[in-house]
């Protein structure tokens, strides 16, 4: 009885141990050096006398986490905001994509408008990832709370969409939004080539295009997605 | 050169030139270079046509010819000119853009004709522009000698190399042209034709040592009887200019879609003047003066700031831009994501890209597979052991611009090639209706000649019935679509290839 109750205790230490990361079992195993039999008994106890609990991994969905039964899991076991029970929420992410990018567009329109000298143009087309936050916040889309670099993750893939451009200046320390004495500005920009050449005609999207000569079955002659593009 | 672009020369010379010029230049094309006897045996067409293909070719710069030891003479064809040959609307239309209708004219015909002199071509287009012009006008030579020394002097235009005029059995390597342009402004000649030059120049003339036929002389004969002025002064376009030009075209219109139209002027102004200091090659063009962009680094303070276009990062850019354009419209915007987050960190795994991307880790796995595929990207492998393992791998994503850009401008050729097959399918099948049109054409023409009434011309019209009229609409227009469309897919063949000619210079 005793020697159970003190390896209660270990594995409780050790899960306690591991904050609000959590840890799986077979790395308690490791820890405390105690057969799997042994640990698997342990831990049903703790979780009927509700000291502990299971959390499920977003990363290895089959890998449960263990820790403490009042502690909030951590973002990277859960997923952060992007994630709701385990599934990633890209609706959301969409949605949120497409405000912020129309936000800054906006931003540009008007600067555009305003018909000044081009460096002033150009300045006040900027927005700052606070803005884009308190923008954000205020539209109310969100149920979840959403903090800066969460916003700054969205705007990182318009970004990648080529639709922002991104730009860090020297702030001092104490203006909103600043961190560690920079700010980031975003700004909404045009792609600098129209759809190039070789897409306009039917060859550049052709999903057969290795297949196709003279002479074949699929030859410019017959091709379908030619006459379908003439007739157009 | 690949077989592609094999098979675009081969289609361009036929429409171009004929079967025989074809034949030949394909040969040459495939085989290097050769002397002529070989060409001969291994084409198996007769001396004479070989020659007279040769003849053609050599016209229009598609082939040159070198001496070798022994006093053979060997020629070749070179590919990349005879790829040029589409874009030869191109040409003319930025001449027109730039200098009307007769610049236009000007270029087209030193274009068709390979190499003229500068009386033929005045001569030439004079008359052409005459036939347009209302009754009674002519044009006046010296204003086509006008716009053509204006070309000359902005070097859209230059001097054939020409043969030295000391007797010397062995044609020399042609020296670079554009110096010729300064001894531009010196002669003029009766009768009304201001001819200028003073034939300093070698020309690549065909007399060599080994003998062979002087019958591939450049095959140019003037109606006159008098005694051509400038007999022995040849011209050609500058094809190497007109790149420059579109080169700084789409540098400026980049600019001024990501910048305001302000900004991009700057940058106009900035090309244009250093147009004539720099050669076509150089990385960087001499500084200049002021503003701020990605394109123009900061290279001194002399004067107030000088400021440089740094055209290779410029190429870049808009090699980039095309690629991920081809991404966007072949996979979707989603991969098109992928393609520009994996082209910014220049390294990443595959968890990371799930990461910053926000995009289901299912949907991001197989779109990496699928550009990996097409091989947009490629796999860079870190071991962790020694052994390889690939459980106990990194394995980063990469994006090689310079093999993704040759791999696309390799399906731009076949594109290209697909295109011109299938308008000459197109006008194969229709050929019976296009004779029909033509008969009834000329037919209606030599009536209207010998004065016939308005019923007998409605009579023959009515030939071509309603049905086959829309036909030939229809071909008319595929046609023109068809011809568009490879103008299109030639201009990112430009791109594509400046960017490699650059990047290739550097290395």
């Amino acid at each position: 009885m005793k020697g159970s109750d003190n390896q209660e205790k270990l594995v409780y230490q050790i899960i306690e141990d591991a904050g609000n990361k959590g840890i799986w079992s077979r790395d308690i195993r490791y820890k405390s050096n105690l057969p799997l039999t042994e640990i698997n008994k342990i831990l049903k106890n703790l979780e009927s006398k509700k000291l502990i609990k299971a959390v499920k991994s977003v990363a290895a969905s089959k890998k449960k986490v263990y820790m403490l039964y009042n502690l909030q899991p951590d973002r990277s076991v859960t997923g952060g905001a992007w994630y709701s029970d385990q599934d990633f929420e890209s609706e959301f992410v969409e949605v949120l994509n497409q405000q912020c990018f129309k936000f800054l567009q906006s931003k540009a329109e008007t600067a555009r408008e305003s018909k000044q000298n081009p460096m002033i143009q150009r300045n006040s087309s900027f927005a700052s990832s606070h803005e884009v936050w308190k923008y954000i916040c205020e539209l109310g889309i969100s149920k979840v709370e959403l903090s800066m670099e969460d916003i700054e993750t969205i705007l990182n893939t318009l970004i990648y969409d080529g639709k922002v451009e991104m730009t860090i200046i020297a702030a001092k320390e104490g203006t909103v939004g600043s961190v560690d004495g920079h700010m980031k500005l975003y700004r909404a920009v045009n792609p600098i080539i129209p759809p190039t050449g070789l897409v306009r005609a039917p060859c550049g999207l052709c999903p057969v295009f290795d297949d196709c000569h003279e002479g074949g079955e699929i030859s410019p002659s017959n091709c379908i997605y030619m006459t379908e593009w003439l007739e157009f | 050169m690949t077989q592609a672009e094999i098979k675009l020369c081969s289609l361009l010379l036929q429409e171009h030139f004929g079967e025989i010029v074809e034949k030949i230049g394909v040969h040459l094309i495939r085989t290097g270079s050769q002397p002529l006897r070989v060409i001969a045996h291994d084409t198996g067409t007769s001396l004479d046509q070989v020659k007279k293909a040769l003849c053609v070719l050599v016209q229009h710069n598609l082939v040159s010819y070198q001496v070798h030891k022994r006093g053979v003479v060997e020629y070749e064809a070179q590919c990349s000119r005879v790829l040029r040959m589409l874009r030869y609307p191109r040409y003319i239309y930025t001449t027109k853009t730039l200098y009307s209708d007769t610049g236009e004219l000007i270029v087209e015909e030193l274009l068709l004709n390979g190499k003229l002199t500068m009386s033929a071509v005045v001569k030439k287009v004079a008359d052409r522009l005459t036939e347009t012009m209302e009754d009674g006008k002519t044009m006046d030579y010296a204003e086509v000698s006008n716009t053509f020394v204006r070309l000359a002097d902005t070097h859209f235009v230059q001097r054939c190399p020409s043969v030295p005029t000391t007797e010397n059995s062995d044609p020399g390597p042609p020296p670079p042209a554009p110096t010729l342009v300064i001894n531009e402004k010196d002669m003029y000649l009766v009768p009304k034709l201001s001819l200028i030059g003073k034939g300093k120049r070698r020309r690549s003339s065909d007399e060599d040592a080994a003998g062979e036929p002087k019958a591939k002389r450049p095959k140019y004969t003037t109606d006159n009887k008098e005694p051509i002025p400038d007999d022995g002064i040849y011209w050609q376009a500058n094809l190497d200019r007109f790149h420059q030009h579109f080169r700084d075209q789409a540098i400026v219109s980049a600019v001024a879609n990501r910048m305001d139209q302000t900004s991009s002027e700057i940058v106009r102004t900035m090309l244009r003047m250093s147009e004539i200091t720099t050669s076509s090659s150089a990385p960087f063009t001499q500084p200049l003066s002021s503003n701020e962009l990605e394109f123009v680094g900061k290279s001194g303070d002399s004067g107030g700031g000088m400021y440089v276009i740094n055209l290779h990062k410029a190429l870049a850019s808009l090699a980039t831009a095309t690629l991920e354009s081809v991404v966007q419209e072949r996979f979707g915007s989603r991969c098109a994501r992928i393609f520009r987050l994996v082209l910014q960190k220049k390294h990443i795994e595959q968890k990371q890209v799930e990461d910053f991307a926000m995009i289901p880790a299912k949907e991001a796995k197989d779109m990496l597979y699928k550009m990996l595929s097409e091989n947009f990207m490629s796999l860079q492998e870190i071991p962790k052991t020694p052994d390889h393992a690939p459980s106990r791998t990194f394995y980063l994503y990469t994006v090689n611009i310079l093999s993704a850009a040759r791999m696309l401008l390799h399906r731009c050729y076949k594109s290209i090639a697909n295109l011109i097959e299938r308008r000459q399918f197109e006008t194969k099948e229709n050929k019976r209706l296009l004779e029909k049109s033509q008969r009834v054409e000329a037919i209606i023409a030599s009536m209207q000649a010998t004065g016939a009434e308005e019923a007998q011309l409605q009579e023959i019209e009515e030939m071509i019935t309603a049905p086959e009229r829309q036909q030939l609409e229809t071909l008319k227009r595929n046609v023109n679509k068809l011809d568009a469309s490879e103008i299109q897919v030639d201009e990112t063949i430009f791109l594509l290839e400046s960017y490699i000619e650059c990047t290739m210079k550097r290395q």
